[in-house]
């Protein structure tokens, strides 16, 4: 089980006056709570790695929690900035790794949700953008196999995922 | 930092050689963006002297509105600034957009007054204002902006700001205008053409440039 918010603050505050015992067990206790906020928000193959890169963040910047204010929309604020950070490196290295693989290893609600997701930031990009994404991105098709089958040039299709992209990005960072 | 084997060696890492931190406040923020303020207002003073007018009333009603406006923009930018260091989610505060749409309610007033003289109503200014091609009060402006930028970005260096494009804007906007509150405070130049046009352009001008050029300096 996760700490709750006060048992959070209270390891806070303890770790910001340097009290080492007490932030073994926050960085641990964060940990758990980072891998349910990233759970249904990268694949799973991802999950560890953000979650350390977020750990070492959470530490760096740990100075700049206010103790007289609610310590889980800190790290929320935190885990959603790496989080936004961490999609745009994906996306653009132009990473080939598909993620059905991990989704056959996901329950099928996790599958579910993650399409419906999805679907709901695709329904706010203009269609062209969200079939180039979702062809090249996701289904993994090359430039080329995309321009021919969305009667797309290859230069629009290189476009229209770029665009497609920021927006998304945007409208990641946009969600509280 | 390198990737650690698991998560347990990672935490053993990060809490090797703990030690307490002095919090990051809001408040020291805005103590050292008024900090810079002032010093970048006593370097203009230095540079160009004090100008008597605004003393003897000789100073016309746009060098108190202009100005006083530039204070505005920069008290609420100021703000949203200092809190953008500390990560938060929820609402953002809103006043520096529109304070900055109320300033940009004097270029926007001397343009169209620049057309009325072209349409002949001159209004008892004229395109023979000295202040109208006077743009060096822009680069003035900026070149004080500069110091409280450097005092901004520090500030938000220390701290982490989780969006950084707002954090851009806000560094631009606070900076172009208690940079060009410093040093128009010194200029005898108060007709509405010289301040509604150069007096506030270093504003807008530093918003776009910070927009771009600080969230490579501030990413964390």
């Amino acid at each position: 089980m996760v700490a709750d918010e006060p048992t959070f603050a209270r390891l806070m505050a303890a770790a910001q006056d340097g009290d080492k015992a007490a932030t073994n067990v926050l960085l641990s206790e964060v940990g758990l709570w980072l891998e349910r906020y990233f759970k249904r928000r990268v694949p799973p193959h991802s999950i560890d790695d953000l979650v350390q890169e977020v750990l070492i963040a959470f530490y760096t910047k740990r100075a700049t929690w206010d103790p007289s204010r609610a310590f889980l929309p800190w790290l929320a604020a935190i885990a959603r900035y790496r989080w936004v950070d961490h999609l745009r490196k994906v996306y653009k290295h132009d990473s080939k790794e598909l993620f059905e693989d991990d989704a056959i290893e996901d329950s099928e609600e996790d599958v579910v949700l993650a399409r419906v997701s999805l679907d709901r930031l695709f329904s706010q990009l203009p269609e062209k953008q969200a079939e180039a994404i979702e062809l090249v991105k996701i289904g993994g098709l090359s430039i080329r196999e995309t321009a021919e089958r969305t009667g797309q040039s290859e230069s629009l299709v290189k476009v229209n995922i770029h665009r497609g992209l920021k927006k998304l990005a945007t409208l990641v960072e946009e969600v509280d | 930092m390198e990737k650690h084997p698991s998560r347990e060696a990672l935490i053993a890492a990060l809490t090797e050689d703990l030690t307490p931190v002095k919090r990051v406040r809001p408040r020291d923020g805005a103590a050292l963006i008024v900090f810079a303020t002032i010093i970048a207002g006593i370097a203009s003073l230095m540079i160009f002297g004090f100008w008597s007018g605004m003393i003897t009333g000789e100073a016309s009603p746009y060098y108190w509105i202009s100005n006083g406006l530039l204070a505005v923009v920069g008290a609420s930018s100021t703000a949203a600034l200092v809190s953008s260091a500390v990560p938060k989610v929820g609402s953002r505060s809103s006043a520096p957009l529109w304070s900055t749409a109320m300033l940009a309610v004097l270029p926007l007033a001397a343009i169209i007054t620049l057309m009325s003289i072209e349409a002949g109503h001159d209004h008892g200014l004229g395109l023979d204002d000295p202040g109208l091609m006077y743009w060096e009060c822009a680069a003035y402006g900026l070149g004080a902006s500069s110091i409280i930028a450097v005092a901004a970005i520090m500030f938000l260096r220390r701290g982490a700001p989780v969006s950084l494009d707002r954090a851009g804007w806000l560094v631009g906007l606070t900076s172009g205008s208690l940079g060009a509150l410093a040093y128009n405070v010194t200029c005898p130049l108060d007709s509405l053409l010289h301040v509604g046009i150069w007096h506030v352009f270093p504003v807008f001008a530093g918003a776009v440039f910070w927009r771009y050029a600080a969230p490579s300096l501030i990413r964390w």
